[in-house]
């Protein structure tokens, strides 16, 4: 009799864990927006769809308190993670009962994150900077199921020497094995001045010992590509080719007399290719561009600025300004995408799912709305709304 | 018959007659009774005062029934910190009556730090403000008008909108939020005015020195 009872509760506790999981499954949504609004609060909305409907932060939002959270977030499988430079903890968190709440958190010492690259379901190579200079490139291999540091190390990457002081590392691409990894050197000479050199580098180091092998650079443009946690700037197509973009506007480098274009390293190279070289700054966009984003097939979307538009670095974030142009890698055709004028220097934008390029815009006068790109019609058409209090829409992520 | 000591022993004892009981009763519920007969009390004042204080000295704790003497010194040191607590209250409340006269305004505010490396923190009225290295910053609130050179980030405690000297560039803060402002050259395209929260959208070069300048 007893032992009938206690088996009764296992099988209803059983039951339970069962129903709960099945709930738990229900309730996971398939994309992730981190609003600013207009009071400068943040905010993180999940939500299951994108062609329709109207959001608004403070009813369907979580409101984002302290300064745990940031919009540099990697966003992956129903979590968020965050390396939060005060603090210098590395958190993995998630949305339960309208809060966000940090699951595990470790610490990253001086540590300032440049790029990750997620190199298998749950591992991820963080790359970047030490925070008490910004001048030695470091990085973390994360096992992120368990949240456990697998390695970490300075990697050979030479520091800045001569009139520079601080560097960027703007690409990290794992080979078989080894990394290509894209950067350059500033000089800084006050908080707000500064300026990149006019080469960029790429270097090649072994994996997993993260010794330098060869080191290639070219002229033609500088910093290549940017902070991935905060916007796209690079992608390997089908053929395994690695595209990156290179940003010397006053957003990135500030060498805005430098053109801005797309390079590429072949598949298995460690150079960049001197055959190829999309100049945006030279095409009928004649601007530079920040952020590109495969549509497959060889295209891409790139969101560039209007220089006739804004003053400065002061008003570059808030006033309207940016365009979106679809970029044909290999014929070089540009069509501009019909959109009202997009705000916010730098965003995670776009996502891709089929044949639909899903595009959020921060408008002024239009709204914020999430656009549908038909890749195949080339049509257009507005879908979900971010309303009520939203200002800027800084991500759009894939959650689930 | 009246009242004297020994009735009112007999009473509390509870061994006293009917008749000694209703008297002392009478005696006691009624104002208009005669006075208490003070014959029994025989001696003088002082002593019977003396009397009792042995008694009642007795039963104290002997901590207690020590009192010493306070010293002049004391007296004076007494004097003198109550004066001072007394003239700081009164600054207190000058300040609090007559604030604008007081440091927060002069509305008119000048900073500067010519350190290179460290960052100078300054809590007026209005506004709280970090100024950078190198940098200079005049401030007047009553008129609206703010001058910079470098770099400088400032809290509002009430929403203020400012004007750039010399120039026809205004800026609009917001009470409880944090503002980066910086200039490098005379023009209104070299200032830059930011929300904290929109810090990530300037140059990443640019961030890593402002976050680690002031310590953000």
């Amino acid at each position: 009799m007893i032992f009938n009872t206690f088996r009764f509760v296992a099988l209803a506790f059983f039951l339970f864990a069962l129903l709960g999981c099945k709930n738990e499954t229900e309730k996971k949504k398939r994309y992730s927006f981190y609003i600013l609004a207009k009071d400068g609060s943040e905010y993180l909305i999940e939500h299951d769809v994108l062609d329709q409907g109207n959001l608004s932060p403070a009813n369907n939002g979580v409101l984002l308190e302290g300064r745990n959270m940031d919009r540099d977030v990697i966003v992956k499988a129903g979590y968020y993670y965050h390396l939060n430079r005060k603090t210098e903890l590395f958190s993995k968190s998630g949305i339960q009962d309208k809060r966000l709440k940090s699951q595990f958190n470790i610490p990253l010492k001086d540590f300032s994150i440049e790029n990750f690259n997620w190199l298998a379901t749950d591992t991820l190579l963080l790359t970047g900077l030490n925070i008490s200079g910004y001048n030695q490139t470091k990085f973390f291999l994360i096992d992120t199921k368990a949240m456990k540091v697998i390695r970490q190390g300075n990697m050979e990457i030479p520091k800045p020497s001569g009139k520079f002081t601080t560097l960027s590392i703007g690409l990290v691409n794992k080979e078989d094995n080894h990394l290509n990894i894209a950067y350059t050197y500033h000089i800084t000479k006050g908080v707000s001045d500064y300026i990149t050199s006019d080469t960029m580098y790429v270097s090649a180091l072994s994996y997993p010992q993260m010794k330098l092998i060869k080191t290639d650079k070219d002229v033609r443009s500088t910093y290549p590509g940017g902070i991935n946690t905060i916007q796209s700037y690079s992608f390997i197509d089908g053929n395994h080719d690695n595209y990156f973009m290179t940003c010397p506007g006053i957003a990135l480098g500030n060498r805005p007399e430098i053109p801005t274009g797309i390079f590429r390293i072949k598949a298995d190279s460690s150079v960049i290719d001197k055959t190829y070289f999309f100049n945006i700054s030279a095409s009928k966009i004649n601007n530079h561009a920040y952020g590109m984003w495969p549509l497959g097939n060889g295209k891409v979307i790139v969101r560039s600025e209007r220089k006739d538009l804004f003053k400065g670095l002061g008003d570059h974030y808030s006033t309207a300004h940016f365009e979106f142009y679809v970029l044909d890698l290999k014929t070089k055709e540009i069509t501009r995408l019909n959109l009202p004028l997009d705000k916010g220097t730098r965003r995670e934008c776009i996502l891709v799912e089929g044949d639909t390029a899903y595009i959020a815009v921060n408008s002024n006068k239009a709204g914020n709305f999430i656009w549908l790109y038909d890749i195949k019609t080339g049509s257009l058409k507005k879908g979900l709304q971010l309303g009520g209090d939203t200002d800027f829409i800084l991500r759009m992520d894939r959650l689930n | 018959m009246g009242i004297d000591q020994e009735v009112l022993e007999r009473y509390h004892l509870g061994i006293c007659n009917e008749q000694e009981q209703k008297l002392v009763e009478e005696w006691l519920f009624n104002a208009d009774a005669d006075e208490l007969d003070l014959v029994a009390f025989d001696g003088s004042k002082a002593d019977l005062k003396q009397e009792m204080w042995t008694e009642i000295r007795g039963v104290l704790p002997k901590n207690i029934a020590v009192v010493k003497p306070k010293s002049n010194a004391y007296f004076m040191w007494k004097g003198a910190i109550a004066a001072s607590l007394f003239i700081v209250a009164m600054g207190a409340a000058a300040y609090f009556v007559f604030g604008t006269n007081f440091a927060g305004e002069n509305p008119s505010m000048s900073f500067n730090n010519s350190s290179a490396q460290h960052v100078k923190h300054i809590d007026a009225k209005s506004y709280n403000v970090s100024l950078g290295p190198n940098s200079s910053a005049k401030i007047n609130s009553a008129a609206g008008v703010i001058d910079l050179s470098g770099s400088l980030l400032i809290s509002p405690k009430k929403d203020v909108e400012w004007q750039f000297e010399g120039t026809t560039k205004k800026i609009t803060l917001k009470k409880g939020q944090t503002y980066i402002i910086l200039k490098n050259s005379t023009s209104a395209e070299g200032i830059i005015v930011i929300s904290e929260s929109n810090l990530l959208d300037l140059p990443p070069v640019m961030q890593k020195q402002i976050t680690t300048q002031f310590d953000i």
